[in-house]
């Protein structure tokens, strides 16, 4: 008895081990993260609409009803990511995720002047690069610095009834991600 | 030797079973660690940011999904009513009160994996603060039932739990350390179906 005790006594010693090693590997071994999901919808650089259907399981947390929003992965080790909308719409916000789905930066469009969105995504050593001689195409964008590999970017469009659906529908068409 | 055999098998079904298990319970409730709990509203200031915890960052992987920013909103969630009883679909709730600081907010309905509930109505399951109505002193109350109410409405359907989810968008509570001092909403239940 006392033995079979010490067995389940060195068994929760182990769950505890167990416990944290999935816990750390989880991130890193996940077969259907948002990465993963998204390979499935478009290609690299190709914006895919990722709204959210009633009843489906969302691709992000706040699948908010009220909003529309579209996706587009990038890999700085091929260049700069710019990404770009044209439109009027009551309220968007953008934000960037490296590989494993964390959001490095965020901002709305209070952050940009003028209506539409420009930015670009750039590694410190590309900022450098590019402050050196400041392309024209660059010229409007914000620049966003995330020392990350591959990401991936998120335009969100608030509509705040049907009649905005259009404007907003037209606003995400827009969207363009790119290399630089 | 038989019994050696046996006693490490119990101590590795032991180890693996309550270790999976215990990551699997903590992953699975909205509430756990990372969260922090404001008048029975959970939020995830640090979810999907790289100042997360361990267990924030295993949600995120876990779920594949992607959490808003913090120059986007904040998701506050409420599982349970006033009473620390959880959400259920055939009760009407009350959420009563005012919001904190926002450009606006928005209100949804979802089921406890957080996937918005399907209304099979001609109409959004969800409200926002810009075509609300409000009292004189700007509180507002939105009922949560699956029968029509006056005021403002939220329809709900099915039965089981349900959580609401409550979005401020572009606030200064998501990027100040603010998030326990703010005053939201309290959620009461109503009648409930037999």
């Amino acid at each position: 008895m006392h033995r079979v005790l010490y067995a389940v006594l060195v068994g929760l010693v182990g769950a505890g081990i167990v416990h944290v090693v999935i816990l750390l590997l989880l991130p890193t071994y996940s077969q259907r993260d948002a990465w993963s999901r998204l390979t499935e919808m478009a290609d690299m650089y190709g914006v895919a609409p990722i709204d959210v259907m009633p009843g489906e399981r969302p691709l992000l947390r706040t699948a908010d009803p009220f909003f529309h929003s579209v996706a587009c992965r990038f890999d700085l080790a091929d260049g700069i990511a710019h990404v770009g909308a044209d439109g009027k719409v009551p309220f968007w916000s953008v934000s960037v995720y490296d590989r494993t789905g964390q959001n490095v930066y965020s901002f709305n469009d209070r952050t940009q002047t003028g209506p539409s969105l420009d930015f670009a995504v750039m590694t410190s050593a590309q900022i450098v690069e590019v402050r050196k001689e400041l392309p024209q195409s660059l010229e409007q964008s914000v620049f966003v610095e995330a020392n990350i590999g591959e990401g991936i970017v998120v335009v969100r469009a608030f509509i705040p009834d049907s009649t905005y659906e259009r404007p907003v529908e037209d606003f995400l068409k827009t969207v363009d991600c790119g290399v630089d | 030797m038989l019994r050696t055999i046996l006693l490490v098998l119990v101590a590795i079904t032991t180890a693996i079973g309550v270790g999976a298990g215990s990551v699997w319970v903590a992953l699975e409730s909205q509430e756990g660690v990372g969260a922090v709990t404001v008048g029975g509203w959970t939020v995830f200031p640090n979810i999907g940011t790289p100042d997360a915890d361990p267990y924030s960052k295993a949600r995120v992987a876990r779920e594949g999904v992607l959490a808003l920013g913090r120059a986007e909103g904040l998701t506050f969630i409420a599982q349970r009513d006033s009473s620390g009883a959880r959400l259920r679909r055939d009760c009407s709730y009350l959420v009563e009160g005012t919001a904190p600081l926002a450009r606006f907010w928005t209100i949804y309905v979802a089921d406890t994996h957080l996937v918005v509930l399907d209304t099979t109505r001609r109409r959004p399951p969800a409200v926002h603060s810009i075509g609300l109505l409000r009292a004189a002193d700007n509180s507002f109350a939105i009922t949560i039932s699956a029968r029509p109410a006056p005021g403002n409405w939220l329809s709900l359907q099915g039965d089981g739990d349900f959580l609401i989810a409550l979005t401020l968008y572009d606030t200064p509570v998501a990027s100040n350390s603010g998030v326990d001092a703010v005053d939201l909403p309290q959620v009461l239940r109503g009648a409930c179906d037999a």
